[in-house]
């Protein structure tokens, strides 16, 4: 390749560059100080340092440095020379420079015709000669397991060396030399060709390679001298290019490059069958990857958040349209109460909205005194059970606090929601350990585990890890599924499905143009549907709106705790408004009746007011309004008999959901047995 | 403190030292004897099983195994010897010695579900409700608590209070969401919403019963109680004529009288001319019970066997030899009521006979009966040709609705044939004379006429002496001329 004119300076100035700007510095400095002011001695000082810094690395050095190094070895010797007081350190600059590259040759314009003869004698004395051809050139060499450099001529050290010569596309050759003093010997490598190869850059170095679909690893390195004139044909610094990436054997046939990269588009490359056959090695292009981003706008009702992406900070919350990699990241946002945390997904060129909220967080106390066997796996679960939490953040006790005192700690602090005990059971050979979840108002549960099972933390994650609905989406029907019926046949409709045209009494065939044979298929349906949907009735095709049905918490159910269920729904409550907010007060209010706390559940309801008069409705939250009371004992009999009273108010007030029972008859049957 | 003379001093200290050994070997001695009991009991040795643990009651009285070994002990009276009695001392003495230990819960729940099925008559419900009530007081978290609660409102179901059963079935699956519970809670809350008159509830809880238990019999069960709720109250088709039944079976039977359907959804069949009842199961005819000549009626008892009323007899199953119904002659129809007492119709006595379980009898005034079916939650429908009135009846026999012959017809009918219901509410009469004629007529449990059809309009001639309806809301009818059934749809 011819190099123009203007090309030398420059990419000398880039071979300079590329090292360290200090060292770099020195060594010029050096070689003006000798040349243009004649001044030995600073020139000395300055080679010096050159080789002080680059000396100790010298197993590392990337081959523009060893060439620095070795150039100073060479200089120091000829200043050296030039002084007797320094002449004994001449043979001592050659021992330096020969161990460290024997195949380097003196600059002959610059040193003397008798240093030159010392420095072959003093090579001559420990290696020896040896020819090398290649066939092809251009490929790696490697003497005794280390890269060296395939040179035509080597210097190897007296003894049996083992060679081996490779280059992609070609069958490695492997060869073992002896080599004796003053032995000339002469090696050929003849390597067989079995396949193209391709080669390419990319811009910039980092992109995975995948050929068909399988990862090749991903470019690596800055572009050098040798990729300057890539590099600048296409209006880029060499830098800016990764090293060569080579795929050393392309098999026959058509091919799919594609590189991916987590901060670009990916970019996929036929390649035709030409490439493979015949052998040859390829060039491709450099590859230059554009950018992929997308935004971030992360949102939350609860004050006080912090977002973190990947665990870098990235400031309070709300962020909006913050610009970053496409590609998936763990978003953790802290808020004082609660945590929130999930992975999230950015492509390129989209937006993310995340409406986000804290997730109550849980403080595992510790296990309570008493040795027993599996202590220590059982120790190591619950410290690593917050991995298995999907909805809680979990909290490891303090470094040699006792569980009393963390839970006094918590209590003060109000660093959590929830508090998690474990106790061994009082038996005469501990086999049962009770674990007491509970709220840090007293809510409890408690399970009672066996320390020696497989998993004994399971069952307690995965009802942890579930969480009840409190709305469906509905139409405001009631469908019964009847065999005599071709789809679920419609036994009543609320007024805005009549008002769409929908008639009682004839049965819906089809949803969104999907055929549907049971209410449990409209109800699948619903999950995905948007404002409205097309029912099929008869063959007249309606659009219903679809409405948000509340439901009650399911009490009484073992796969739900219900103290994670409180707190979960407590702090939900405090970002919520409006209807929202009054279902979860009320949600929140039965289960504080689950959990038998009367009076706390009625103050929470006797707050709460649901606008709906059918379904679960004002009258349903009078209802257990009364039965709370009722609870209460025989001094709370006229609260009772009020609130039953405004139940039923509410004729088409239900239990548990839109399609439970009617809470006017179990009111009246209350008010009948208060008589 | 008294001091001990020097020389018992040594004594003492050594046996100060043994005791806590002793007691601990105590302890282990009843935890073996309480395994090996369970090891032999798993083995069905169950006499081995049952000395093991008596011997553990008697040797460590106090043990906290002696409440797991009573309870053990009740169940087996009860499951494997079937002599409930015989289970009541040992829950006697679990809820007097061992209140607190976790097998009291289950010990109040057997012995509460134990009076329960000894009850013969209300007042005998209150110690049974008392243990249930005591469990959910002393036990509100204990998993008994959902079947408690759904024994409970059945308690409530005999005494006729829906309105207190109700809340018992609800809270037995909303409260406790046991799934061996839930579906039967559930199947009891939607038949008594019906029975409050809630309708609608009671379609949408069956609905929710067939989505949520597919695979269930209570789910199963849900589906054709809604199906047929929904055909007779709500959709009520015409009645039309689809022919002989099983369809294309003509001339297969020999003289059929009676028809009686039973829970499980099969036709008992009585055929004069064999003097036998029959078992129909889809299509295929089995003999069934013990020949009962001249049988008046077809009585399904609670353990799944046949009775049959004669002209004067009680032909059981279970129990070959007839037994004289006291002065009775011309018996018309026979129910059995939720406390297993038969009462029974004579068409030439102004009474209505219950006979009770230990044989005695009594009579409940009412007009002479001539067709005689059960009532949807307990309860009677009569019909009394002298009156020309059909009477819906409470548990104790009283009306509770009368409805003239003719309400709500073109014209009147003069008699009743035959009465029959579905156990969903509906209950179909088969109705003859007078300007009506020949037809049959399809009631609610409110007594309001839901269908009929006249035969002339059907084109149907044959002598049809009984009916029934099947779970798919049909009528079968017994045409004794043409020795074949009919199926109106």
């Amino acid at each position: 390749m011819r190099l123009s004119p203007f090309l030398v300076p420059f990419l000398l100035c880039l071979t300079l560059q590329a090292q360290d700007p200090t060292i770099r510095e020195a060594f010029l400095q050096a070689k003006a100080a000798w040349a243009a002011q004649g001044n030995r001695d600073e020139a000395t000082t300055r080679f010096e340092q050159v080789v002080a810094s680059l000396a100790p690395r010298a197993k590392n050095l990337e081959p523009d440095s060893l060439q620095v190094l070795c150039e100073s070895y060479n200089w120091l010797a000829v200043l050296d020379d030039r002084s007797p007081a320094t002449k004994s350190r001449t043979q001592v600059r050659f021992q330096a420079l020969l161990s460290l590259n024997a195949d380097f040759e003196l600059d002959r314009t610059m040193t003397s015709q008798r240093l030159v003869a010392l420095y072959e004698r003093l090579r001559s004395g420990e290696y020896a000669p040896v020819r090398l051809s290649y066939a092809p050139e251009g490929g790696q060499l490697r003497v005794d397991g280390e890269a060296s450099t395939a040179l035509p001529r080597k210097f190897l050290p007296f003894g049996t060396h083992r060679l081996i010569y490779q280059r992609p596309g070609h069958t490695p050759q492997e060869q073992t030399l002896e080599v004796a003093p003053r032995e000339a010997r002469a090696l050929a490598f003849n390597l067989p060709r079995i396949a193209s190869t391709l080669r390419f850059h990319t811009s910039p170095a980092g992109p995975e390679v995948l050929l068909d679909g399988r990862s090749l690893g991903h470019t690596t390195g800055r572009g050098g001298t040798e990729e300057a004139a890539l590099a600048i044909s296409m209006g880029l610094r060499p830098e800016d290019l990764s090293k060569p990436f080579v795929i050393p054997e392309l098999p026959p046939g058509k091919h799919r490059l594609e590189l991916r990269g987590p901060c670009f588009r990916p970019r996929v490359l036929e390649l035709g069958e030409d490439l493979a056959k015949p052998f040859a090695d390829h060039t491709l292009e450099p590859i230059r990857m554009a950018p992929s981003r997308g935004t971030l706008t992360v949102r939350s009702a609860w004050p006080g958040g912090e977002l973190f992406l990947s665990g870098e900070a990235k400031g309070p919350l709300p962020v909006s349209g913050l610009s970053v990699c496409a590609g998936t990241y763990d978003l953790m946002v802290r808020f004082p109460a609660g945590g929130f945390s999930r992975q999230v997904t950015v492509e390129d060129g989209k937006p993310v909205l995340l409406e986000v909220q804290p997730r109550p967080r849980l403080a595992y106390l510790g296990l309570e005194g008493g040795e027993f066997t599996g202590r220590a796996r059982f120790d190591a679960l619950l410290a690593g059970f917050g991995e298995r939490l999907q909805h809680l953040a979990f909290l490891l006790p303090h470094r040699g606090e006792t569980p009393v005192d963390a839970l006094a700690r918590l209590k003060a602090s109000r660093e959590a929601e929830l508090v998690l005990i474990a106790t061994p059971v009082a038996d005469k050979v501990i086999h049962r350990i009770e674990l007491t979840l509970a709220t840090l108002d007293g809510e409890e549960e408690r399970v009672v585990v066996k320390p020696l099972e497989e998993d004994p933390l399971a069952s307690l994650a995965e009802r942890l890890n579930r969480l009840p609905r409190l709305q469906q989406p509905g139409l405001g029907l009631i469908l019964l599924d009847l065999p005599s019926e071709p789809g679920p046949w419609v036994l009543g409709a609320t007024e805005a499905a009549l008002k769409a045209g929908l008639q009682p009494g004839q049965p819906i065939t089809a949803l969104n143009d999907q055929a549907v044979t049971s209410a449990g298929d409209i109800q699948k349906a619903l999950a995905s549907a948007k404002e409205s949907v097309t029912v099929r009735q008869g063959d007249r095709t309606l659009t219903i709106p679809v409405q948000t049905d509340a439901l009650e918490v399911p009490l009484g159910q073992p796969g739900f705790s219900y103290p994670a269920v409180l707190a979960q729904l407590r702090l939900r409550y405090r970002g919520a408004s409006g209807e929202a907010g009054n279902l979860l007060k009320f949600n929140m209010g039965l289960i504080l009746m689950h959990l038998r706390r009367y009076d706390k559940a009625i103050e929470l309801l006797r707050d709460t007011h649901l606008p709906a008069t059918q379904g679960i409705s004002q009258g349903t939250l009078d209802y257990h309004i009364g039965r709370c009371f009722l609870r209460l004992g025989p001094a709370y009999l006229g609260e009772a008999t009020q609130a039953f009273r405004q139940a039923l108010k509410y004729p088409q007030a239900t239990l548990l959901s839109p399609d439970g029972p009617l809470v006017a008859p179990l009111a009246q049957q209350a008010l009948d047995d208060l008589k | 403190m008294l001091a001990l003379p020097t020389c018992y001093r040594p004594a003492a200290a050594i046996l100060c030292l043994l005791a806590p050994g002793l007691r601990a070997q105590g302890g282990d001695l009843a935890e073996r004897l309480y395994q090996s009991g369970e090891r032999a009991y798993a083995a069905r040795s169950y006499k081995e099983a049952i000395e093991t643990w008596q011997q553990l009651l008697q040797s460590n009285p106090t043990s906290s195994y002696c409440p797991k070994a009573l309870l053990k002990l009740a169940q087996h009276q009860v499951e494997i010897e079937k002599k409930p009695e015989a289970a009541l001392p040992f829950l006697d003495r679990l809820k007097a010695d061992f209140l607190k230990s976790p097998e009291a819960a289950e010990g109040l729940l057997l012995s509460g579900r134990l009076l329960l099925g000894q009850a013969h008559r209300p007042g005998d419900l209150k110690d049974a409700m008392a243990e249930f009530h005591r469990l959910l007081d002393l036990y509100p978290d204990a998993p008994a608590c959902a079947q408690a609660r759904l024994e409970l409102g059945r308690a409530w179901g005999l005494l006729g209070q829906w309105g207190r059963a109700l809340p018992q079935f609800l809270d037995a699956f909303r409260l406790r969401y046991d799934v061996r519970v839930a579906p039967q809670a559930m199947l009891a809350a939607a038949e008594t919403m019906d029975l409050l008159g809630d309708l609608p509830g009671c379609l949408r809880m069956f609905q929710q019963l067939h989505t949520e238990f597919p695979a269930l019999p209570e789910g199963q069960e849900a589906t054709w109680r809604m199906a047929v709720r929904v055909k007779h109250r709500l959709q009520r088709p015409g009645l039309k004529l689809e022919g002989p039944w099983p369809q294309g079976r003509v001339k297969w039977l020999k003289t059929p009288l009676l028809l009686q359907g039973t829970p499980e959804g099969d036709l008992l069949i009585f055929q004069n001319d064999l003097d036998h009842a029959f078992r129909l199961r889809g299509t295929e005819l089995t003999p069934v019970g013990p020949p009962g000549p001249s049988a008046r009626a077809l009585v399904n008892s609670r353990a799944g066997t046949l009775w049959m009323l004669t002209r004067n007899t009680l032909i059981r199953e279970e129990a070959p030899a007839p037994q004289p119904i006291g002065t009775l002659n011309a018996v018309t129809g026979g129910v059995l009521d939720a406390w297993d007492q038969l009462w029974i119709a004579d068409a030439k006595v102004a009474a209505l006979t219950v006979l009770a379980p230990d044989g005695s009898t009594r009579s409940v005034g009412s007009p002479p009966i001539q067709a005689l079916t059960a009532r949807l939650g307990g309860g009677l429908v009569a019909a009394s040709d002298s009156d020309r009135k059909l009477l819906f009846l409470d548990q104790g026999g009283q009306p509770r609705l009368v409805i003239p012959y003719g309400k709500d017809l073109p014209a009147a009918f003069r008699t009743v044939t035959a009465l029959c219901s579905d156990g969903a509410g509906q209950v179909a009469a088969l109705v003859d004379g007078g300007d009506y004629g020949e037809g049959v007529l399809i009631f609610g449990p409110d007594g309001t006429l839901l269908r009929q059809a006249q035969f002339k309009t059907l084109g149907i001639s044959g002598r049809i002496t009984s009916l029934a309806l099947d779970h798919s809301g049909a009528v079968i009818l017994c045409d004794r001329r043409n020795d074949v059934l009919l199926r109106l749809n």
